[in-house]
């Protein structure tokens, strides 16, 4: 250590001055007040030992400046003073001095202190390092967290959640949530909505929902269905996560054209489905295990179906809103959830409702677990609605030897039908062609009509009256299942052709199946029959045709879509 | 939450107590490998008689304890389940590969 020994008595700085340079310090002298602030500003010694009584300035005042100087350092300083100065010494002391030691020096004692003194200087000296190593790590992490945080906004992307259908609310509860909510619309408007909610909270549940978001987002608007987004996000989940980390996901598909909801919960709370009073229709609890854990063979997406009636609301949330609870343990729960729903039944801002009443539930404490809250209107509101304006029928008879632009045809066996998403493939060659660039949503419903029709009714064989009943829809899709597992024959071609017809260029599309085909002209006047469930799809693709022919026995049907663009020019 | 483990015969049972979350993520994990690494067990039982909550994380943690479990070829279960914990295990299906009791 340097010590700083100050005395106006030449002696006395001698002899303290050899003492301790015989411990092995290092010392430095001065023979007054001011000289010793001087001193200790040039030298910075770990200790000073200083005389009160001195002339120009005395210890006490000298010891305040040099504390003063030394700021946030500390500097011990211990006064040698005689008998007679105790009451000057107090006040010294309650000014900032460590300690005193009573002339004549008792050199033992002297020596003990200044090793005491030792110890507490090399344990202040490793707090300093300790706590700017911890400032530094703070700032790190405090980076890291901004970075994380603009990620996870850039990859939930709320522009997307600007949906008119959908209202919801993340409250996170430390700066990052854990809980993810997406929408995304396939080709064919159907909106897709998932709620995740990942271990924990906070950088680590945030990392544990990224992987969902780009299987969810570029397989929701190529067109793959539910159960091949899951399976999609399953593996991804589990190449990308260590073991013992996983994802609880609730996934819904709203066609509002339809009328259909499709849901898979695997880990999340009761998804509910409320009338336009509020109260619930159905609910759909937790069938499956969150995403992560089971292996790719084990993992279930078998998704469970539903009709819903005009008004009807989706209500989803995390385990955060419900387990709310204050310190006395008792939760938020459903029930105060719907009832705050209903207190705005069908106004808009519902969920302000919902917040309003969780904040004044907390009073005023903070939840501990992230909350995230999604209501989505299965009806379609009317700008959505619009995107189905059906486009002019011309009513023209196509001529079959009309001038082909291009041709892009495929034949699809047993294994092809089984393991390929056929539509979405599809779909990625239609991207491609500027002139079907602005109607890709029309003829994705088309190509998803015709190629379901021909799989399901024609290859398949399912009756497609199975789809009037409500328990039909799961037996309809288990059949479907199974005998495609089973398919050993069959094939479905599929053809889309550009072709120059005299009024533009009209897109061709042919779907012919190696079925036993159907009766067409019953069936067509059955379509126009509203209450028909199962005629909804060919009603559907006569409004957006302009021409729809089935051939053969009707295992084969040649349809003609003006291209939205194209009917401008024309 | 501290958890004690008690050993009869082949069958070793950590009991756990309290809140089961993060925090209890080194305790769990030290009376856990105490008993796998066991020879004479050859089956563990988690008893939640005495736990409160339980979140997320713990479902991991229990995830994680199930691959160890399995790699010595000794069985698992989740016993002693009340409605709070039960229920939680219920949403996130954990039935389905836990022997829950």
């Amino acid at each position: 250590m340097k010590i700083l020994i100050v005395d106006d008595a030449e002696i006395m700085l001698l002899l303290i001055q050899k003492f301790v340079s015989s411990l092995g310090h290092q010392a430095v002298t001065a023979s007054n007040g001011q000289m010793a602030v001087e001193a200790y500003r040039a030298e910075r010694p770990d200790l000073v030992l200083m005389d009160m009584m001195m002339p120009v300035m005395d210890g006490p005042e000298a010891a305040m400046r040099i504390k003063a100087i030394a700021g946030d350092r500390w500097v011990p300083i211990v006064f040698v003073t005689g008998i007679g100065e105790e009451n000057r010494l107090a006040e010294a002391i309650e000014q900032g001095a460590d300690d005193y030691l009573l002339k004549p020096i008792n050199f033992r004692i002297l020596e003990a202190k200044i090793k005491a003194i030792q110890r507490n200087s090399d344990l202040q000296q490793k707090v300093r390092e300790q706590s700017a190593v911890l400032a530094e790590y703070y700032e790190r992490a405090e980076e890291e967290k901004r970075v994380a945080r603009h990620l996870m906004e850039q990859m939930v992307n709320a522009d997307r959640l600007a949906d008119p259908q959908l209202e919801y609310w993340i409250d996170p509860a430390e700066s990052l949530s854990g809980d993810l909510i997406a929408s995304a619309r396939t080709p064919g408007q159907v909106l897709y909505v998932m709620l995740a909610d990942g271990i924990g909270h906070g950088l680590t549940a945030a990392l544990n929902v990224l992987p969902l978001t780009q299987p969810f987002y570029t397989m929701t608007e190529k067109g793959f269905t539910l159960p091949e987004i899951l399976v999609e996000m399953n593996r991804k989940v589990r190449q990308v996560l260590p073991i013992g980390r996983f994802v609880s996901t609730a996934i819904v598909a709203i066609d509002s054209v339809g009328g259909t909801l499709e849901i898979w919960n695997g880990g999340m709370p009761e998804i509910l489905l409320l009338n336009r009073a509020g109260d619930k229709v159905a609910g759909w609890k937790s069938t499956h295990l969150p995403i992560g854990i089971l292996s790719p063979e084990k993992f279930t997406v078998t998704c469970e179906h539903y009709e819903f009636a005009p008004g009807d609301r989706l209500f989803l949330c995390s385990d955060g809103l419900l387990e709310s609870h204050l310190a006395d343990g008792e939760q938020f729960g459903i029930e105060r959830a719907l009832a705050a729903l209903q207190s705005r039944a069908d106004a808009p801002g519902r969920i302000e409702g919902l917040k309003h009443a969780l904040t004044d539930f907390m009073q005023g404490a903070s939840h501990h677990d992230d909350v995230s809250v999604v209501l989505v209107d299965c009806s379609a509101t009317s700008d959505a609605a619009s995107e189905f304006v059906p486009s002019e029928r011309l009513g023209i008879d196509y001529d079959s030897h009309l001038h082909v632009c291009w041709r892009f045809q495929l034949v699809l066996g047993p294994d092809e039908l089984r393991n390929c998403s056929v539509v979405p493939f599809v779909m990625e060659f239609v991207k491609q062609v500027e002139a079907l660039r602005s109607c890709q949503s029309e003829v994705f419903l088309i190509l998803s009509e015709l190629f379901n029709n021909a799989l399901d009714h024609g290859v398949l064989e399912i009756a497609s009256a199975l789809k009037d009943v409500r328990v039909g829809m799961d037996e309809y899709l288990r059949q479907r299942f199974e005998r495609l597992e089973n398919l050993a024959g069959g094939e479905v071609e599929i053809g889309l052709e550009l072709v120059e017809a005299p009024t533009g260029r009209v897109l061709r599309i042919k779907v012919r199946d190696s079925g036993r085909g159907f009766d067409y002209t019953s069936r067509l006047v059955a379509a126009d029959d509203d209450s028909q469930t199962h005629g909804r799809g060919i009603r559907l693709l006569r409004n957006l045709a302009t021409s729809i022919q089935y051939l053969g026995n009707g295992n084969e049907v040649v349809l003609y879509y003006l291209p939205k663009s194209a009917s401008t020019t024309a | 939450m501290s958890p004690t483990v008690e050993i009869n015969g082949k069958i070793a049972k950590v009991i756990l107590a309290g809140q089961f979350d993060f925090n209890s993520h080194r305790e769990f994990r030290q009376a856990c490998e105490s008993v796998i690494g066991n020879a004479n067990v050859s089956e563990v039982q988690i008893d939640f008689q005495k736990v409160t909550y339980l979140d997320s994380s713990a479902l991991g943690m229990l995830l994680m304890l199930k691959e160890k479990v399995n790699a010595v070829n000794k069985s698992l279960a989740l016993v002693n389940c009340k409605d709070s914990v039960r229920q939680v295990l219920e949403i996130a299906c954990f039935g389905k590969i836990f022997s829950i009791r």
